[in-house]
């Protein structure tokens, strides 16, 4: 079993996909020839050649555009927006075709598509390279949105978002792409869209993150336990549809919520997510359900950036508080 | 720019000195180029370049110690332009088109879908709204001891507060009503505390099903030991009363059946049973019964007892009782003999098990052993418990362990 990074294992991923299933295209910015601004996609024009692996002009609308009708013509496309802060030319095909092809020809045409995205900041880039865009995608009915935390979950979750016969948004945290590394099989595999993971189990707060904080909440689990307050900590994975089963399972189990995320806290996805904490487990509820979100600022160029970042120690300061509630 | 860390290179090596360089800015390396010698105090290593590209910098000189996840070595990322703009070279430094990624190469344990079934709770947590879980709080109730009534079983408001402990409140004077002539009824308004004692008392016979007990203890010999021991006690400032021996002996009974120290839960078909043991007192006041609690009466000697029971008793009657001096009670003893009666009924103080009334010693004629007719003192006393998890038989034990204890106060003290 090879020990990978989460942007070597993107690229494993799409070779094998690519090399089992004759009609994925890969395609987007910078992703033929140069392999990928991250190295995504490196060395797999040479392999499949400029038919399935190609580079596309800056332009992220005829980008998904283009996806959107070979998706209707039976191909797999595999596109990829450089950065997801470059979705915004782009988001008029999402939200007006990608998302709603299926609806519009009352099921006569699905569109099995994926948009790749590296996603969110903490990677000292210039402006637009490092958006949070959870809710503005998770909000639109239609669409599938995925984040994986680790590059074991990256593969699994890939290949399940290329064969999944209708469009799934992936968003690949690049904070997180060389940060660690992990045993990937070899072999096939997929894990199911829609599903969270838990990471740890406990019985005093339910804390739900997703992407590169995952790894933040779980060094801040560690500090609490020391303190006798113990997690449970799910990897939300799928940001919509969201995991309401889990969530609310463990929370009437714990009768405490907190979630973690780096999208600005206002109308973020947090909001979502104590609203149906609410719905759900409202008679258990020992504390309110907290947010522990990026401040209500565009995320800062790189001197700042470290301030608009929460370490562990932060995340677990804001968890004690709910535990102590 | 690509950072490089000191990887992990394993066996556990943490640090190493750096013994050469193979490279300086500016070096052009590819993939696997060693990039320098360390020497760590298993082996030395060389460490090959994790890419191609050009060195922007080098850390450390050599005989320099550096620590794994230290940056060595940085590379001009070649995906990034050549050239960048630098006119503001403090606030850009890093900002190249892909920014400054973190590069480790720290394995992460390795993660499979198998085995994330959730651990379920032993008990589940009762259902309630969090204002009805504040209350509880306020009120210094167990919610998950709260039998709820509402949808669901959902403790409500109600349910807290008719299981709160009687709080003492403030009666408000109320203002006779100015008629000239006399009706023939008249509507009082309970207090507070008649409202608390209502609902409980309601509470209890309502949910429990009661069953007692009855017997009468031959307590000469306490009489005896008591009239002896009481002179004793009151140099050492305590007036030693029978209340203190029986509270004792019902502490050292709890602990050997502990079914009377418990509480039934009907919405999980439970008993709780508590290793605490905390004994309520009823008292009589002028505004009504009040049950003051002596904490861990099974850790306390008699004279301790004794002084703690005068003390509740005056507090209660100077309505002075704290909260936490009327909470937590496991089971509940009530003097009627203090008011004369010889016997009684009492009713269990909800959500215990037993309660223990004890009434008048008076003199008796008894047919001793020899069949003679002997003057003994005689202490009635009734047990009503929990019909629906103690029957008769636990109940004649508890008190024939009773009777030993006070019929015999040596091994009373022994204990």
């Amino acid at each position: 079993m090879a020990v990978m990074n989460l942007i070597s294992t993107i690229n494993h991923t799409l070779d094998q996909e690519l090399e089992r299933d004759q009609r994925v295209v890969v395609f987007g910015e910078d992703v033929g020839l140069e392999g990928g601004v991250f190295r995504a996609t490196v060395g797999l024009q040479k392999k499949y050649g400029e038919k399935r692996v190609f580079d596309t002009p800056l332009a992220e609308s005829a980008i998904v555009g283009t996806a959107v009708g070979m998706a209707i013509n039976g191909l797999r496309p595999v596109a990829e927006i450089q950065f997801s802060g470059f979705m915004y030319p782009a988001y008029n095909q999402i939200v007006s075709h990608v998302a709603r092809m299926r609806n519009r020809t009352r099921g006569r045409l699905n569109l099995p598509m994926v948009i790749r995205m590296p996603h969110g900041g903490g990677i000292k880039a210039l402006e637009h390279h490092s958006e949070s865009l959870d809710t503005l995608l998770g909000h639109i009915p239609g669409l599938k949105v995925v984040t994986p935390s680790t590059p074991y979950d990256a593969k699994g979750l890939l290949l399940s978002a290329i064969r999944d016969e209708d469009p799934v948004i992936f968003l690949e945290p690049s904070k997180i792409y060389r940060a660690f590394k992990q045993e990937v099989p070899e072999e096939d595999y997929t894990i199911p869209l829609g599903k969270a993971k838990i990471l740890q189990q406990g019985t005093d707060v339910t804390v739900v993150s997703w992407g590169a904080y995952v790894h933040e909440v779980l060094k801040a689990g560690q500090l609490l336990a020391e303190e006798g307050i113990s997690l449970e900590i799910i990897d939300l994975r799928t940001i919509s549809p969201i995991d309401r089963e889990t969530i609310i399972e463990s929370v009437q189990k714990t009768g405490r919520f907190v979630v973690v995320h780096e999208a600005a806290k206002s109308f973020g996805p947090g909001a979502e997510l104590m609203a149906l904490v609410n719905e759900g487990a409202f008679l258990y509820l020992e504390a309110p359900p907290t947010r522990i979100a990026g401040f209500d600022v565009t995320i800062p160029i790189p001197r700042g950036e470290h301030h608009y970042f929460m370490d562990a120690k932060r995340i677990a300061h804001g968890i004690r508080r709910v535990a102590n509630y | 720019m690509l950072e490089f860390r000191f990887p992990d290179i394993g066996e556990g090596i943490a640090e190493g000195v750096i013994l050469k360089w193979f490279v300086e800015p500016g070096t052009e390396v590819k993939e696997g180029d060693s990039l320098f010698l360390v020497e760590t105090d298993k082996v030395n290593a060389e460490i090959p370049s994790p890419t191609s590209g050009k060195v922007v910098s080098t850390f450390g000189s050599v005989g320099e110690t550096i620590n794994v996840g230290d940056v060595v070595v940085t590379f001009e990322d070649p995906s990034a332009p050549a050239a960048q703009i630098t006119t503001e070279a403090v606030e850009e430094e890093n900002a190249g088109v892909v920014g400054a990624l973190e590069t480790s190469s720290y394995v992460l344990e390795t993660s499979s879908e198998a085995s994330q079934e959730m651990q379920r709770p032993a008990g589940r947590k009762v259902l309630a709204t969090p204002v009805a879980r504040h209350l509880a709080k306020e009120l210094g109730v167990d919610i998950n001891l709260v039998t709820g009534t509402g949808p669901a079983g959902r403790v409500m408001k109600e349910d807290i507060r008719s299981a709160a402990p009687q709080v003492v409140q403030e009666v408000q004077p109320t203002l006779a009503p100015l008629t000239t002539t006399e009706p023939l009824e008249e509507r009082i308004p309970l207090t507070q505390l008649g409202k608390t004692v209502a609902k409980t008392m309601s509470l209890s016979k309502q949910e429990i099903p009661h069953a007692a007990v009855m017997d009468e203890f031959d307590v000469t010999e306490l009489v005896k030991f008591r009239q002896e021991a009481k002179e004793l006690a009151e140099r050492e400032g305590t007036k030693l009363t029978y209340m203190a021996f029986i509270i004792k002996a019902v502490a050292l009974a709890l602990k050997e059946f502990p079914l009377f120290n418990a509480t039934f839960m009907p919405s999980t078909q439970e008993i709780v049973q508590k290793k605490y043991y905390n004994i309520g007192i009823a008292v009589d006041t002028p505004d009504g019964l009040l049950v003051p609690v002596i904490k861990n009466a099974d850790h306390q000697g008699i004279l301790a007892l004794a002084e703690q029971v005068k003390t509740l008793a005056e507090k209660a009657k100077d309505r002075t009782l704290t909260l936490d001096e009327i909470q937590g009670g496991t089971f509940t003893l009530t003097n009627y003999g203090a008011v004369g009666a010889l016997s009684g009924l009492p009713v269990i103080k909800h959500p215990e098990a037993g309660i223990l009334g004890i009434g008048t010693i008076t003199k008796k004629p008894v047919v001793a052993g020899d069949d003679t007719i002997v003057i003994r003192h005689i202490l009635p006393v009734t047990l009503a418990f929990d019909h629906r998890f103690i029957d008769g038989g636990n109940a004649g034990r508890f008190m024939q362990r009773l009777r030993s204890y006070l019929e015999d106060p040596i091994l009373l003290l022994m204990r």
